[in-house]
């Protein structure tokens, strides 16, 4: 047998061993996505972001045609991102872990102002094509316009720990549109991280 | 179209689509870098353990597969090239080849003849930056048209041209910079 022969045996022994590696992994994951959820449950009753729903994430479509995006679970977001392509918005999905951020250079943000304060931000085309709002945010297709990409950066919340009396926020998120197709993320430490005063108290990172 | 591809990465069925449609050209790649066989069998496996990895990066919307393909055989050949370095800096000898018959060896020195000229034409232009010669490399003697290098070394399609414009001004003089090395 010729060694370019040999070799592909190998490597489909490797992908069996991965696909095995994997739906091992995949099965540890759910099992502990059901406890955290009982846990959440019996502590308040406020809306559960880490619920348990078993899909990762949920696309809806509004009244008013914008697009209701809930993340439960920080995966899938080659998934995310392929649901909303079908339904007219071209994205980019990443997932931070606590006290990092996607580096700011992803693309040249449409309608390029920076916005210095909250009041500011809201009226930017970013703003307006992706709110945040409640568990989840509202997608406007809109502003998106043809050729540039709405970049979504969802960053875990290392603290879940928050009562009714302040909203659980189990994640932060930036949005943001770029011009045509947003650079890769590229994990830096998020220098704001620790000064993060709530989701109402300053602009979502990237503005 | 990125489900198909990352498909290649967990299905059996079409890795072997996909293995079989390329392995040739990637040996030949690498037959045009690295002049002894058994390098260029560990290397073919890697590039193709580099497929597994990051198949979910394939976008074809930047380039052909093959130029996809081309740009992990870049980067695994430059890993390699950058242990080979540490290891002879540290003195530490390699065993634990990948197993070649007769036949092997024969085939891939073949090859490795074959692409001779190439790796001639790669002296000519060690002096030329390295990012004018990558675009230079894969248009001149891997046959990548300049979009396809440009996806290849993830760089725009108009900086792929200018580098290749003042890379060809450069080397004005050396045949096979200005044409195309044929096969």
């Amino acid at each position: 047998m010729s060694f370019e022969e040999h070799l592909l045996m190998e490597l489909k022994t490797e992908i069996a061993e991965r696909n095995q590696r994997r739906r091992r992994v995949g099965r540890r994951l759910a099992a502990g996505a059901v406890v955290t959820g009982l846990a959440a449950a019996a502590a308040i009753a406020v809306p559960l972001l880490t619920g348990s729903e078993t899909r990762a994430y949920a696309v809806t479509r509004n009244a008013d045609g914008t697009i209701r995006v809930e993340v439960n679970e920080f995966r899938d977001a080659d998934k995310l991102e392929r649901d909303l392509r079908a339904m007219g918005v071209a994205a980019k999905v990443d997932y931070v872990k606590p006290g990092k951020m996607c580096s700011r250079d992803r693309g040249e943000i449409v309608d390029g102002q920076k916005a210095s304060t909250w009041k500011e931000w809201r009226k930017s085309v970013s703003y307006k094509a992706a709110r945040p709002r409640g568990a989840g945010v509202d997608v406007d297709p809109a502003y998106v316009a043809k050729g540039n990409t709405l970049v979504l950066e969802f960053t875990e919340n290392d603290d879940q720990t928050s009562g009714p009396e302040k909203p659980r926020v189990l994640w932060r998120f930036s949005g943001t549109v770029v011009k045509g197709e947003p650079k890769p993320c590229v994990i830096v430490d998020d220098p704001e991280w620790n000064d993060l005063g709530g989701p109402e108290a300053q602009p979502p990172a990237g503005s | 179209m990125r489900l198909k591809q990352a498909k290649i990465a967990t299905d059996p069925v079409a890795f072997e689509a996909f293995y079989r449609r390329h392995v040739d050209a990637v040996t030949r790649f690498l037959a045009r870098r690295v002049d002894d066989p058994h390098t260029v069998a560990d290397l073919v496996a890697e590039v193709f353990m580099a497929v597994l990895d990051s198949a979910h990066t394939y976008r074809p919307g930047l380039g052909s597969e093959i130029a996809w393909l081309y740009g992990v055989a870049r980067n695994t050949l430059s890993a390699e090239r950058r242990r080979l370095f540490k290891q002879s800096r540290l003195a530490v000898r390699v065993s634990g080849r990948r197993p070649l018959d007769s036949d092997d060896v024969a085939r891939l020195e073949e090859r490795i003849d074959a692409e001779g000229p190439a790796r001639r034409a790669f002296a000519a232009m060690a002096t030329l930056p390295e990012g004018e010669r990558a675009v230079l490399e894969l248009v001149v003697i891997d046959q990548l048209t300049v979009t396809e290098a440009a996806a290849a070394l993830g760089i725009r399609p108009g900086t792929a041209k200018v580098r290749l414009h003042r890379a060809r001004r450069t080397l004005q003089g050396s045949p096979f910079v200005m044409e195309g090395t044929p096969g």
